[in-house]
């Protein structure tokens, strides 16, 4: 049986021995005497919220990335909803902290908490004691829930006690010449690509620093002469954690050996503070061999113009200068609001479709017996007319004409195809009865004989006025 | 002969005279008026580099008609006098005429460069920007001559599909190329025309313009247009324009501010 006391006063306090009897026999434990006093090192518990402030790195370094944490306690029974803001105030300091909070639930002395951390650093710009506060942590009480379920809250304010903080000047004693602001404790690492290689050939000179601290307070790395190569300008990139308490610097420069007579990189160099050490030190690579021979050409060094490569030239800018002369006069109205662009537009298009249109008639003359008779039935009998002399010829060209227009044999063709042919067509009244007359007065003349001359020029102008009347009447 | 000597008795005596004597006449006067342009262009050219500079562009300004050098000359004079606006102005009144003159492209670029205005007047979307210059890289003139022979030989490749039917597929192909050139050119020169009559371009020479909501002197100022800015007049009304910037924005800018590209 395990028993579980809590003391809710101070004081002497005695646990009485315990008896029991087993088949006659007793059996007894020991007294045991409690002292409850007052637990003044543990403030934490005689509230059930509260917040601290944990920094373990006084005193601190001018420029030194140290970190710095604001803790709030809030024990297990305390309803604690979330955090809805912090403040601070911490001039000097360089203070910057996560947005994202560390939860997690701890004991402490028995007593179960859930403990909140707001991480952030401190990154002193001014040396003397600064303060870091008072600072407040914004926090929600969970209160109960409306009617709906969502959850009631209540603001409270916990406040941060102030701590100073002491910030030392970085130590005059032992500070190299070449110190340019590292503080932190850095790695140098060094490569080259490749390392044997002609002349004229890239080199990809590769510097890595990496540690803790502030990167951006690093610098970069001295070089030893780089006589002997063309050289570009560095790329360089930086990665580090959100707090910025550590990270890596990849800095990447081409160089090119100018000659055979290049036969090392340069050493590389890199001088920190280190505040856990409280000293200075010094990163150094030692300078990479390399093996330059001649190139595929046999040279054994560039030469540009007959001499050594120079430095890159840097060209000035300015306006070209002035034109000397006038130049062509250009034209006061736009070419594509002239007549003559329109007519080139349109005549092209007129010509194509009058084209299309010639090769179309000319297909259908070819092909269709019908239509070119048609066609060329009016312009064929007034030829034959012009130059008819008699009855018969009259009568011929009036029957070549009628053959033609209606696709029929012309030489069989008398009086009655007034009434076969022409009337079915639409052709009545004076039209077809001047028709019939004019084969009748053919006819008769031909067979019978009589006066021609004027008669036949009489016909012949009528026969004319005919096909006049036929073509108006699209027979 | 008689029918020759009735025809020669038909006309006015002395009627051929005249019609000749005035073609020399206007050819001599054209001479004359040239040679007088380029006398004026030569003493504002000497002026320049004298280091007169506003007296050199007053001289430029009075030569007429006006060729892309005046234009050029002319933003140069007013660049060394430190007008940059009104050097782009004329710069991009000199592009308009030589488009792919290396020179009045160099100094358009340094001097926008220099009023930082280079980005402002430049089409924000790739697509505009591609347009832009594909359609300003020849003139108007070029466009239409360009149409008008991917025309012609759009339609006789068609004619020859016609009519050479045994070489189709050679004329189909040229036919193809043609149309596409044609519709381009069209496209190029449809788009150049309208948008100098509907959307006339002007720039910005008095830095630090304000353009207002309205075209009111106490309305609110939307945004203010740095000098050597490129804009479009939208609207005309009194002493106000309104004006739409490269990336849409319009407002009312006092009309002493700006100058149109194309002269009034």
């Amino acid at each position: 049986m395990v028993w579980q006391v809590t003391p809710n006063r101070t004081g002497q306090f005695k646990i009485p021995a315990a008896e029991v009897e087993v088949d006659g026999k007793k059996y007894s434990t020991e007294p045991i005497e409690i002292t409850v006093e007052n637990v003044t090192a543990q403030p934490e518990l005689q509230e059930r919220l509260y917040a601290r402030v944990q920094f373990d790195r006084q005193p601190v370094f001018l420029g030194q990335t140290a970190p710095l944490n604001v803790v709030l306690f809030a024990r297990a029974d305390f309803p604690l909803y979330g955090l809805s803001g912090f403040q601070v105030e911490a001039e000097g300091l360089g203070y910057r902290h996560l947005n994202k909070v560390r939860s997690e639930s701890r004991g402490i002395n028995g007593v179960s908490f859930n403990v909140v951390t707001i991480e952030g650093v401190v990154t002193p710009t001014r040396t003397g004691k600064l303060a870091f506060g008072p600072a407040a942590i914004k926090c929600q009480k969970r209160v109960g829930e409306d009617w709906f379920g969502r959850v009631q809250t209540e603001d409270i304010t916990v406040p941060v006690d102030p701590l100073d903080i002491e910030v030392l000047p970085l130590p005059e004693e032992g500070r190299p010449a070449d110190f340019a602001g590292a503080i932190g404790q850095w790695n140098l690492a060094v490569t080259a690509k490749p390392t044997e290689l002609a002349v004229g050939d890239p080199i990809t000179f590769t510097i890595k620093i990496s540690g803790t601290g502030n990167i951006d307070t690093v610098p970069a790395p001295k070089l030893g002469s780089l006589e002997g190569f063309k050289t570009y300008d560095p790329t360089t990139k930086t990665t580090k954690d959100d707090l910025n308490t550590s990270g890596q610097r990849v800095i990447q420069q081409v160089l090119i050996p100018k000659s055979t007579e290049v036969k090392e990189l340069p050493d590389v160099r890199l001088t920190y503070f280190d505040p856990v050490a409280k000293a200075y030190k010094v990163a150094m690579q030692p300078p990479i061999q390399l093996m330059v021979k001649a190139n595929s050409g046999g040279q054994t060094e560039i030469v540009s113009g007959g001499s050594r490569l120079r430095p890159e030239e840097k060209l000035g800018q300015d306006i070209v200068y002035l034109k000397g002369d006038l130049g062509p006069t250009a034209a006061t109205i736009p070419f594509y609001a002239t007549s003559t662009f329109w007519m080139l537009n349109i005549i092209p298009v007129l010509g194509l479709f009058g084209g299309i249109g010639w090769k179309w008639r000319r297909d259908k003359l070819r092909g269709d017996v019908a239509y070119a008779r048609r066609s060329r039935a009016a312009k064929s009998a007034r030829k034959l007319l012009a130059s008819a002399t008699s009855y018969d010829e009259v009568q011929h060209a009036l029957q070549s004409y009628l053959g033609d227009r209606l696709n029929i044999p012309s030489g069989g063709i008398t009086a009655s195809i007034v009434d076969e042919q022409l009337v079915p067509r639409g052709v009545n009244g004076e039209l077809a009865a001047d028709t019939k007359a004019c084969f009748e007065v053919c006819d008769t003349v031909r067979f019978a004989g009589g006066d021609a001359d004027n008669g036949v020029t009489a016909t012949r102008e009528k026969v004319e006025r005919l096909i006049d009347e036929f073509e108006k009447k699209q027979l | 002969m008689s029918l020759r000597r009735n025809n020669f008795s038909q006309q006015k005596p002395g009627s051929r005279i005249p019609k000749a004597v005035c073609f020399c006449l206007f050819l001599l006067c054209a001479q004359l008026s040239f040679a007088g342009t380029t006398s004026d262009f030569r003493a504002a050219n000497k002026l320049y580099d004298e280091g007169k500079f506003p007296e050199a562009a007053a001289a430029y300004e009075k030569i007429t008609p006006k060729t892309a050098n005046v234009y050029y000359n002319l933003g140069n004079a007013w660049f060394r006098e430190g007008k940059l606006g009104l050097a782009i102005l004329n710069y991009e009144r000199a592009r308009r005429l030589t488009p792919r003159d290396p020179d009045v492209l160099a100094n358009l670029r340094f001097a926008e460069q220099r009023l930082g205005v280079e980005d402002v007047n430049t089409p924000p979307r790739a697509i505009q920007r591609f347009l832009h210059s594909v359609v300003v890289s020849h003139t108007p003139t070029e466009w239409g001559a360009f149409e008008l022979v991917a025309l012609w030989l759009t339609l006789l490749a068609v004619a020859g599909c016609i009519f050479l039917p045994r070489a189709r597929t050679a004329f189909l192909v040229v036919a193809i190329i043609g149309f596409l050139g044609f519709g381009a050119s069209a496209f190029a020169l449809g788009y150049e025309a309208i948008t100098r009559h509907t959307a006339p371009q002007a720039v910005v020479v008095i830095d630090d313009s304000e353009a207002r909501f309205a075209p009111l002197p106490e309305s609110t100022v939307h945004f203010k247009l740095a000098e050597g800015t490129k804009i479009v007049i939208r609207e005309d009304r009194d002493q106000w324009l309104l004006v739409e910037r490269a990336d849409g924005q319009q407002g009312w800018v006092k009309s002493d501010a700006i100058v149109p590209i194309t002269p009034r």
